[in-house]
This record gives C-alpha cells, structure tokens and sequence, in this order.
C-alpha cells in the first residue's frame, strides 16, 4: 500500500521492473544517490518537522535567538492552551462536519451519475459527458462571483423573500459552506472511468435474477467498487478540508469558520504567537498526512486517472 | 395516478412473457435520469448558470446593494485595463509563473528518474516528496511565513551560519515575490513527480541496456533517452501547472497580505478577490475574471495541441 505500487503501473511490457538501472549501479553511485535523495527529503519534510518542533517550545524559547532546534523544554500545554486561546478546536469540528459532508454526498450523487454515463444508454448520453468535462475545466475564479450572488439570492434563507431578496440566503450559514461545492465534476468522470472498466456479464446476471437498474447499481456493481470509492472519497476530503476561498467568502461568524479561514485570521491578529500558530497549523495539517500515509495508493490512484485535480 | 383503461399508442401488444424485453430500454433509460438528475442539476445550478453569468455580468453595472443592473458593453474591460494595478496584477502573475512552473518541473523531472531506479526506502523518498501537494497550501503557508521571519526565523539564521545576512523576506518588494515562488516550487513538485513517474514507467527499459552497451554514461542517457521521451509527460504536466499557476492564490494571500509590499504581489486572483468581496463592485470582478478566464483558455487550447490528448484523459 506504498506510493510505489501505484506508481509502478500494471507490468510494463518489457518485463522488467523499471527502466532504470536494472543491474543496479555501482556501489559508490548508489551512495551518492541515497545522499542525494535524503537531502532532498530532508528539504521537503523540514517545514513540517520545524512546526511542530516549534509547536512544542515555548513562547519565550520561540522568541530567543539563534534559535533552537529541539525544545529545551517539551510544551505539551501549548496545544490545549492554542485551543483555550483561539476557538482551533471549533475550526477543527467544522472543517470536518464540512469535508464528511463533501465526502458523503459526492460519493452517493457522483457514483450514481457516473455510472448512469458509464453503462446505461440514453439519448444525449455523450453530450452530457463532453459538458461533464466541461465543467471541469471552468477555474475556480471564473465562477466565483456568481457563486456566491447564487449562495447570496436563496429564496426563504436567511431573512430572503420568496425572490430572494432583503436577506443574507446560505450566506454565513451551513448551507452555504456544504451545498455548492458538495457534487464535483471530477468526481463523476472518475466514477465514469472506474465503472467503464466492469465486465458486462455481471449486469446481465444481475438482470437475469430480476434486479432492477437500482438494484443492479447497488448491490451487484458499486460492491466490485471500494477501490474507487476510496480513490473518490480520499480526494473529496482532502480538497474540502484543505479549501479556502469558498469558506472565507461565505462565512463571516467565528462559530462558522474552518480551520484553513481561522489559521489566516489568527495569523492576521496575533501574528507573533508562532507556538500556537503552529500548533493550529498542526491540527489542519497532520489529519491530511496521516490519512495519507495509511492510503497512498488510493491517492495517486486518483491523481494518476484523472491527471489533473 | 390511476392508469386509464385505455393502452397509451405507443404500447407493444406483448404483456406477460415479453414484459421485461419490452420495458428494458425504458427502464434504463428511466433509471439513468433519476441517477443523473441530483448530480446534473447541482453542477448545473453552481457551475453552469455561474459561468454563463460571470460573462454577462462582465458587460454590466451591477449594483450589489441596490440590486439594479444595466447594460455596460466594454466599459469594465476599458475601465480595468486602464487600471494600472491591474497591468501590474497581469505581470505579477506572469513572473510568478515564469519562475515557478519550469524550476519545479526540472527539480520534479530529476526526482523522478532519480527514484526510478531500484532502490531501498524509494516509496519513503517518494512520500516525502509528495506530502506537501496533499497538504493544505494556508496551513504550510503560515509555516514558511514563521521560517521567513526575518529576525528570528530558520531561513535567516541558516543564512547567518555562512556570514549572511538574510533579507526581511516577504515584507521587502525586492524579496517578496521571490519568497512566494520558493514555497511554491517547494509545494509543487511532489504532483509534477508522481505524473513523471507513471510516465518513466512507460519507457522500455531496452533502449537503456542498448546505450549502456554502447557506452553512454547516466547523464547521456538521461538526454538522448528519457527526456526526449517524456516530450508528451512534459507538455502535460507544463500546461496543468501553466493553469495552476494563473490560479494560485492562498499563498500570496497569507505569505504577503493585501498585495505585498507596494504590490509587489498582487496577482490576478486577488485583484479579482479585491474588487469582489472587498470593494463588492462584482462586474468590474466579473470582467476581471473573464481575462483570467481568457489566459486559461489560451494556454488550454495551445497545450491539447501539443500534447495531442485531452486534458482529462
């Protein structure tokens, strides 16, 4: 379940398992290239070995210079103290009650549709998936301002009249921050490419024990899926937890705010508390490694089909 | 609803045995629209009608407050680029790409081949790298702002070490634009390796036993073999990085608020944020984004026709 084995795509033709240096280099190049390739891991993991080193000093060890590398003392209490001294726990809750949500129902609706495009015939069928795609490549910030007129002109929410207007509709509200960016287009094309790939006779049988299309959909084809579903669910958790600009543009209450939108007001307030900043970063952070280092394969499943994100 | 005694015209005479042949395209058909619907309605609802609005409200005067609209034709687009902020915004971002996109695709290109070859602990070189572009880009944001603190932070000191004295970083014009594009590169690399990768996997491994034979040394190799080869792996990941790039936005928005120092950082995205959610003058946001709209489409365009494949595929 290494990165590795979804890197190294199904045997190439040649046979061998990679085409490098298959005989493996002399002793002398493969020290260089080890040294090499530490100082470059080093290099990309050192930001987050520094937060959370400083997360963990404290504020007047943070403060001193030169600086240290390890804590001279470990501040364990610096976490529940960044969680009593800003609401990160609050920002934390949401962030996750938002990105289930995304995960949850981008899933269901996504998975529904994609196989609807992948193995059911109806007229207009590939219209629908060129304007799928479509939509997929539409930048965030070409739809933005419409976004959130949309978000803003909900009839009956938020103080709105029946046309939408007086109020402040989904703006600040759970609404807002879950339902526009709950169905993603890369979701469905995903889907679409995963359910191509089941073999025709598994439908038929299905048809022939007298299921229904639904029933063929849940209980015969989606089951022979998890992998996909994985893959789908992996990459909807992490754009929405790690999204900003929708959240910050929707909410303005503390109680609404995620995690991402919270670290950059606290950083804009209290820019010299770096212990708790970093402890905040911490909590929006690590959720995201740990859940890939258990499912890498999974993740660059994703990347690999779908070639953009 | 009661159906009437009356068969519909368009009914088959078969009932009973041939019943289910009779219904099955219907039936699928039925089925594929109640599964698309929830989906297709919803990216049609907050992606359709908001692209096609964003054009229109670009040839308005929308007054968010009052609620009125009137016609405007091109006057946002001779209003913004007369907008010396905004010229400088299109530059910045321009820069921003220049430096970012080709310094982490060489870095990320390099990485790949290194990690193509067998090794012990490549899946741990391959998670290291990777681990940034999973991260969220305002959370590691924040982390480098705290490594670029001028006074006291890890940059400046490490800089200290070798008798340097390190600049103020993102609060200097000179330096500010730089420091972005350091943490971007550094962000960007692991997505640009791991599509690499998967296309150094395609290449036979023959043709580098052949040019061992025949004496061509590891660096040869790399120019005469791989690289020629990972030509369309190239395009891709240059046009995807392209459009993220005249994307991007979080970084500037943490590491160098409200533009930089003297805007020595204002990119596109922000300006468009600026004059949306700030200053709320959504057409002159909406033109705005019609010209990003315009660099991306562009770049679309000349990319498919190199790399001679769909974006998505």
């Amino acid at each position: 379940m290494s990165l590795e084995s979804a890197v190294v795509q199904p045997a190439p033709a040649s046979g061998a398992s990679g085409p490098g240096r298959v005989g493996g280099a002399p002793r002398p190049g493969r020290i260089v290239l080890h040294a090499v390739l530490i100082l470059l891991s080093l290099l990309m993991v050192a930001p987050f070995v520094w937060m959370v080193l400083t997360s963990l000093k404290s504020h007047a060890e943070v403060m001193s210079y030169p600086p240290t590398i390890l804590p001279s003392v470990w501040q364990w209490v610096n976490y529940p103290d960044a969680l009593a001294f800003a609401p990160f726990g609050t920002y934390f809750r949401n962030s996750l009650v938002i990105a289930v949500s995304h995960t949850v129902i981008n899933v269901v609706l996504a998975a529904m549709a994609g196989y609807a495009l992948a193995r059911l015939p109806f007229r207009g069928r590939s219209v629908l998936l060129m304007l799928v795609l479509a939509t997929m490549m539409i930048p965030t910030f070409t739809k933005i301002v419409p976004q959130y007129l949309l978000a803003k002109t909900m009839p009956l929410f938020g103080g709105n009249d029946f046309l939408g207007r007086g109020g402040s509709g989904w703006l600040d509200s759970w609404w807002g921050l879950i339902v526009p960016g709950a169905v993603t287009p890369l979701a469905i094309f995903l889907f679409r490419q995963f359910y191509l790939s089941l073999p025709r006779e598994l439908e038929e049988a299905g048809r022939l024990d007298g299921l229904g299309e639904f029933g063929i959909f849940a209980r015969v084809m989606t089951p022979l899926m998890k992998p996909a579903i994985a893959t789908v669910a992996l990459i909807t958790f992490e754009n929405s937890w790690n999204n900003f600009v929708w959240p910050l543009i929707v909410t303005r209450s503390v109680d609404l705010r995620v995690i991402q939108v919270g670290l950059a007001a606290f950083q804009q307030t209290d820019a010299t508390l770096w212990e708790y900043m970093m402890a905040g970063t911490v909590l929006a952070t690590v959720p995201m490694i740990v859940l890939f280092l258990f499912t890498q394969r999974y993740f660059v499943q994703g990347f690999a089909t779908a070639g953009i994100k | 609803m009661a159906a009437p005694a009356v068969a519909p015209p368009t009914a088959r005479p078969a009932v009973g045995a041939h019943r289910r042949r009779r219904s099955l395209g219907g039936d699928r058909r039925r089925a594929a629209y109640l599964m698309l619907a929830p989906a297709v309605l919803h990216l049609a609802w907050w992606i359709g009608i908001p692209t096609v609005a964003t054009f229109v409200l670009a040839f308005t005067r929308y007054d968010i407050l009052a609620g009125t609209m009137s016609w405007a034709g091109l006057d946002n687009f001779v209003a913004i680029f007369r907008d010396p902020l905004w010229w400088k915004a299109i530059g910045n971002t321009v820069v921003y790409t220049f430096f970012t996109v080709p310094v982490a695709m060489a870095v990320a290109v390099v990485i790949a081949v290194l990690l193509n070859t067998k090794l012990r602990a490549r899946a741990w070189y391959r998670t290291a790298v990777f681990m940034p572009h999973i991260t969220a880009t305002v959370a590691i944001a924040l982390v480098w702002m705290w490594m670029f603190e001028p006074n006291i932070g890890l940059f400046n000191w490490v800089l200290s070490l070798f008798g340097v004295r390190g600049p103020a970083w993102t609060s200097d014009p000179a330096w500010a634009m730089t420091s972005v594009i350091l943490m971007s590169v550094w962000k960007g690399i692991g997505l640009k390796m791991v599509i690499y990768l998967a296309a150094l996997q395609g290449i036979p491994s023959d043709l580098y036993e052949a040019a061992e034979i025949d004496g061509a040394g590891p660096v040869r190799r790399f120019f005469a073999i791989t690289l020629p080869l990972l030509g369309p792996a190239t395009f891709f990941v240059l046009v995807i990085s392209l459009i993220d790039s005249f994307q991007v936005f979080e970084q500037f928005y943490v590491l160098t608020p409200e533009g930089g120092p003297a805007n020595a950082t204002t990119v596109m995205t922000y300006e468009i944020y600026k004059s949306a959610f700030q200053r709320f003058d959504m057409s002159t946001a909406s033109a705005q984004s019609m010209v990003l709209f315009a660099f991306l489409l562009v770049l679309t365009i000349v990319g498919r026709r190199f790399t001679g494949r769909d974006d998505v595929a």
